[in-house]
């Protein structure tokens, strides 16, 4: 590998946390929390692949690709829920989600 | 590496078949597909208890190079779930028709949801075990958000989707870690690479992979989902999820704790501990104040898992034979009253709000009673089933020293008595409210079976503990 | 050398196009946003040698998820600026909680240790001169299998799962069926009335 695993492993941490600063920040926001999920499986994909190459070893990259199939089957699914929310209240705010508080 | 033993996944497989020709049978059938689905499904879920027990071979198989592994804790543990997501169907098949919310997919997400906790139960490695936990999340999300034209239960998928989704990629960054680390997501490789020590980015990566687990389970500090889905999904699926999920759930931590990382039990043990207390606490204390008995159940079932992870802390032969009966009594003890609750509809529509239950005894004695007998078991009064799966394991914790937190768990069980208590003096004691519908034959015989269970475990008790003993061998170095 | 210049270069605008998506208003803009970072994270995937993964990553990942999400941003008609509002008050504790954990996670990996047994361990040591495509292929269809099936239910349940919820099938929407189309035949449809002139037409 011609740039150091440790570079890899910082610019993945950096990922990771901003995909869930980007979940704190944008709490009201479900279609921003769906693009932060991404940038989180995007930093651990980053992660499989930098630990691949140190290894010499195939499965990172296995393990890779099945987080690919997984984050689009799950993409899926949240933004059916996520329009089917949006069909029976008109908003997709997760704040005025609060009908089931208290 | 490996040889493919396509013989141990025989379940799995022929449970994934038959999910895939109920859908396609769902498909074309024209009339009546919903009932013939779920008949179909229960006796496809029947099949596949049978294939459990019955797959050949020795005691311990492992499959697909490590990957996967069939022995005796996996058997019993899917054997439950498969009884678990049987009982979940059966009940589900009036409130679906008073819920107009009847469709075939149901019994076919159910049955995947199945599949992937099957997965899991028997996983060989974190790979594994991601693809089992995603399998049933998935289905699950789906589930709860079944009933779409209520916004209540699209709010529960939604909510459950976007904690579950962090959840899982918390989980990968852990296992990207491990992998780093060890060179292997096997749990037996783990098991060898942490012989010779252990390094701080693997702790990281660990309790990474235990926050993960710890939201399948609803333990504390992860445990925010669980009223609101728990109150907001159709009361079935509720059922379903406290039940079914926790099970497999906590068979991984099991094996996450006890056949990859024994070598790490320092750094985990804190961190088990920790969420014992947290959520025996909050189950205990949050339950107080609440007015509807989904959201009730909800936090016993957060305290619940809290004794469990006691059990699961304190480990050896007691520990985990703890665990595993405190699971099986709490599995009934559930199932019984989510078929009561289900039962409990005035002029159609369900009966939620404990106020409501006012006075139920004067009008329905029998109903009462039962929910009664369930209450003061999940409270764990003696002489009944609950107090008997609290005592083992807060005994197991007292026996490693663990004094603290069985003196914790005892007074969190004083305090959650307390709400437990709350419902039974409503139904008997407050002014009777107009009288309920009278609830279909098979959630009464559930609920009667539960009863029964509850009030007749202390004279015998052998079979649980069988069963028990049975599922932990695996784990006990002889 | 130019591998780390570039390494620099795809690492800088993937953190600044993951922060522009967690920040900008227009969520379309944030969608696209998104789409650069995955294209710089493919120019890290082919940097470590994971070619295969790059292209996956821009084809199928780019190419489909990224398109439902922009085609959910714009047929969900939702107001983006109030949903900003509040933002500005969770980021200064946001951002300290942000900071810190990059500054741990930094930490723990500045030198990262191998177990001693790593090497042994491996599951799928690659092989050599083979292409990374072809690597690949050997392994997930022969001794991962059990993983590539199990995918493959994840994405039915997927598909279950998008169908069940978000399809209606609306009984005041008047459909086309080819069929019964096809198999019209004239005398059924056609009558041909002698009309007095004068008279009308009583139907």
């Amino acid at each position: 590998m011609a740039v150091g695993l440790e570079h890899y492993l910082a610019v993945a941490a950096i990922l990771f946390t901003i995909g869930v600063f980007g979940i704190f920040l944008n709490r009201k926001n479900v279609i921003v929390i769906l693009m932060s999920i991404e940038l989180m499986l995007l930093a651990v994909n980053i992660n499989l692949v930098a630990f691949s190459a140190r290894l010499g070893d195939l499965m990172g990259q296995v393990l890779a690709l099945l987080v690919l199939t997984v984050a689009a089957a799950e993409a899926a699914i949240g933004l059916a829920i996520l329009v089917i929310y949006y069909r029976n209240r008109g908003t997709i705010a997760v704040d005025e989600i609060n009908k089931l508080k208290g | 590496m490996s040889h493919l033993d396509f013989t141990a996944a025989r379940p799995e497989i022929a449970l994934a078949l038959m999910a895939m020709a109920l859908l396609l049978f769902g498909v074309f059938r024209k009339s009546r597909v919903v009932d013939a689905v779920n008949t179909l499904a229960l006796m496809a879920l029947a099949a596949t208890a049978l294939l459990v027990l019955f797959v050949p071979g020795s005691d311990r198989i492992i499959a697909f190079g490590g990957t996967f592994i069939v022995d005796a804790m996996a058997r019993v543990m899917k054997i439950l779930v498969i009884f678990a997501a049987g009982i979940a169907l059966v009940m589900s098949v009036h409130y679906m028709k008073w819920e107009r919310m009847e469709r075939f997919e149901y019994a076919v997400l159910m049955l995947l949801s199945v599949l992937g906790m099957m997965v899991m139960i028997s996983s060989g490695g974190l790979i594994t075990l991601y693809l089992g936990l995603e399998l049933q999340s998935l289905s699950l999300y789906v589930l709860a958000a079944m009933h779409r034209e209520s916004a209540r239960s699209a709010e529960a998928g939604l909510k459950y989707f976007v904690l579950g989704a962090l959840a899982s990629g918390l989980f990968l960054y852990g296992v990207s870690l491990v992998y780093g680390f060890a060179g292997t997501t096997t749990f037996a490789g783990l098991t060898q690479a942490l012989k010779s020590g252990i390094s701080i980015g693997l702790i990281a990566g660990l309790v990474f992979i235990l926050a993960a687990l710890a939201f399948k389970i609803s333990a504390v500090p992860f445990h925010m989902w669980t009223p609101d889905v728990y109150e907001g999904a159709p009361t079935p699926v509720t059922a379903y999820f406290a039940a079914a999920p926790k099970l497999a759930a906590i068979a991984v931590f099991v094996r996450v704790l006890y056949e990859a990382f024994p070598h790490a039990e320092e750094a985990w043990r804190q961190v088990i501990v920790f969420m014992a207390i947290a959520s025996m606490l909050l189950g205990a204390f949050a339950g107080v104040v609440q007015s509807n008995i989904k959201r009730l159940l909800a936090y016993s079932s957060i305290g619940h898992m809290g004794f469990v992870l006691v059990g699961l802390a304190a480990g050896g032969q007691e520990g985990l034979r703890g665990v595993m009966i405190y699971l099986i009594i709490y599995l009934v003890m559930t199932l019984g009253v989510f078929a009561a609750v289900i039962g409990m509809r005035r002029d159609g529509r369900p009966v939620e709000e404990i106020e409501d239950f006012a006075g139920l005894a004067r009008t329905n004695m029998g109903l009462a009673f039962a929910i009664g007998a369930l209450m003061f078991s999940l409270a764990g009064i003696p002489w009944l089933a609950g107090f008997f799966a609290k005592y083992f394991v807060l005994l197991s914790a007292v026996k490693t020293g663990l004094v603290a937190l069985a003196i914790i768990g005892v007074l969190a069980s004083v305090v959650s008595a307390f709400y437990y208590l709350r419902v039974v003096k409503v139904m008997f004691f407050d002014e009777p409210k107009e009288p309920v519908d009278p609830a279909p034959f098979e959630l009464k015989l559930i609920t009667a079976l539960s009863v029964i269970f509850v009030l007749f475990y202390v004279v015998w008790p052998g079979p649980v503990t069988a069963l028990a003993q049975a599922a932990i061998r695996p784990f006990i170095v002889p | 050398m130019i591998a780390t210049v570039f390494f620099y270069m795809f690492a800088v605008f993937l953190l600044g196009s993951a922060l522009l998506v967690i920040t900008v208003r227009n969520p379309v803009h944030a969608v696209l946003f998104l789409i650069l970072a995955f294209f710089n994270a493919a120019g890290l995937f082919l940097i470590a040698g994971a070619e295969f993964l790059a292209m996956n990553l821009i084809i199928v990942y780019v190419g489909a998820v990224m398109v439902l999400f922009l085609f959910i941003v714009m047929t969900l008609d939702v107001d983006f600026a109030e949903l900003r509002a509040g933002m500005a008050e969770y980021l200064p504790v946001g951002l300290f909680v942000g900071l810190v954990l990059v500054v741990e996670l930094i930490m723990v990996f500045s030198a990262w240790a191998l177990a001693p047994e790593a090497m042994k361990l491996r599951m799928a040591p690659m092989p050599k001169d083979v292409t990374n495509t072809e690597a690949l292929g050997r392994v997930i269809y022969t001794d991962y299998v059990l993983y590539f099936q199990l995918a493959g239910v994840i994405l039915l349940v997927a598909m279950i799962g998008a169908i069940v919820l978000s399809l209606h099938h609306r009984k005041d929407v008047r459909r086309q069926n080819i069929a019964d189309q096809v198999s019209r035949r004239r005398n059924e449809q056609v009558a041909l009335v002698d009309v007095e002139p004068g008279q009308g037409l009583e139907s």
